[in-house]
């Protein structure tokens, strides 16, 4: 899956396990406004480092939450979605998930299946925000439903990055749900070790024979 | 001021390689058409930059003031088109919008034509830090009622 670029799982991705940094990655089809969502919430003048030999664009943001710092890092892709499915290292360790469509487009919004599944393949239950982009072209999208967002249970933003519409929430909302999946996440890892105890222990007193069950990494089903 | 020229229309020439502007001369109030041959022009040309130099020639610029540099990088893309081998169809498809057409998969230039068609209502639409009534975060809350209108893209039977 090299895809005529490095191979993106040679990045040090070992840091997003502490507690002050954060992974969020972006999807959705091409030219659905995915850069120029994150180059209007970072303001201009802000320079992304340019991975352009994993076809990746990095844009660090720095935030404060409960008085610590959060370095975030905002994972963008630079022309990978062509490919309609993204290399496993983008979604490695990704604490939340922006997923966009062009409210102009409906190729895209049906795209958002596609792009969802490979997400839940690799990520089965980080929170997911579906964008609905571009609404300055076409306000009336804003009194409609999209059922994709409903069904899966997911938030739908209506944002534009050209006026600013709901951009900043939008980042926001998602540094937030990235920080409080990664709480909880290391909870109930927390939790099924303690549980493991009780239960091995339990075992002891009623037969020897005991099944193995280590923790995955992840929790197997979703809510 | 009143305007000397008001262009009305514009378009390519391509024996020899033109951008044609038609006009109407301020003064008489005549319709007139202007040649404006594009010099020193290959396929491997950068047409923003071609757009530029003819824009801001000496003999041509005081006609070219209502074109923007967008529509004139946009014939040019034709005229290079051309020297490529492509046809006039294929040249205005690419420089067109088609909502139901997949840009995943388009190649880096094709996808950049556009963007660039995008970046149009995008730029109208902007609102800049230096703008007034700029807001950085700008919150307008949708409230979700039940009679929205279910969205038409959702009323088909794959897998929505
Ligand atoms: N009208 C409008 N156009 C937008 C908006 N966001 C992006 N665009 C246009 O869509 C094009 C593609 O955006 P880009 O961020 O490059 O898409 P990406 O491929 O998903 O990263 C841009 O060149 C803009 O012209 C928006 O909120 N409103
Ligand atoms: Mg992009």
């Amino acid at each position: 899956m090299a895809r005529g670029t490095s191979d993106i799982s040679e990045l040090d991705q070992e840091k997003y396990d502490t507690d002050e940094q954060v992974k969020i990655i972006c999807l959705g089809d091409s030219a659905v406004g995915k850069s120029k969502l994150m180059e209007r919430f970072l303001m201009d003048g802000y320079r992304p480092e340019q991975l352009s030999t994993y076809a990746l664009t990095l844009y660090k943001y720095t935030t404060t939450i409960d008085g610590k710092a959060v370095l975030v890092d905002f994972w963008d892709t630079a022309g990978q979605e062509r490919f309609q499915s993204m290399h496993p290292s983008y979604y490695y360790k990704a604490h939340a998930c922006i997923m966009v469509f062009d409210v102009q487009r409906k190729i895209t919004y049906k795209n958002l299946t596609n792009w969802y599944k490979e997400l839940r393949e690799y990520r089965p239950e980080i929170p997911c925000i579906v964008v609905a982009n571009k609404i300055d072209a076409d306000m009336k999208v804003t009194q409609r439903n999209f059922n994709f967002a409903k069904k899966q249970g997911l938030p739908l933003y209506y944002v534009s990055a050209a006026d600013g519409t709901n951009v900043v929430k939008l980042f926001k909302d998602a540094i937030k749900l990235a920080m409080s999946y990664k709480k909880n996440s290391n909870n109930f890892m927390d939790e099924v070790m303690r549980e493991l105890e009780n239960f091995e222990l339990e075992q002891k007193e009623e037969s020897s024979d005991k099944e193995d069950g280590v923790p995955k990494e992840e929790k197997p089903s979703l809510p | 001021m009143e305007m000397e020229f008001v262009a009305k229309r514009c378009g390519v020439r391509f024996d020899p390689p033109s951008i044609v502007l038609v006009y109407e001369d301020g003064k008489t109030k005549k319709i007139r058409q202007r040649i404006m041959p594009v010099r020193n022009f290959s396929k491997y040309s950068d047409c923003s930059q071609a757009a530029e130099r003819l824009k801001n020639n000496t003999r041509h610029r005081a006609y070219l003031r209502d074109v923007t540099s967008r529509q004139l990088e946009r014939l040019h893309v034709v005229l290079r088109d051309r020297l490529l081998g492509r046809t006039l169809e294929q040249s205005l498809a690419s420089l067109r919008l088609d909502p139901n057409q997949d840009l995943n998969k388009l190649s880096d230039e094709e996808l950049a034509r556009k963007k660039a068609q995008m970046d149009v209502l995008f730029e109208r639409n902007r609102k800049c830090k230096d703008d007034p009534d700029f807001v950085y975060d700008l919150e307008v809350e949708f409230p979700e009622a039940d009679d929205h209108e279910t969205c038409s893209w959702d009323e088909s039977e794959d897998g929505f």
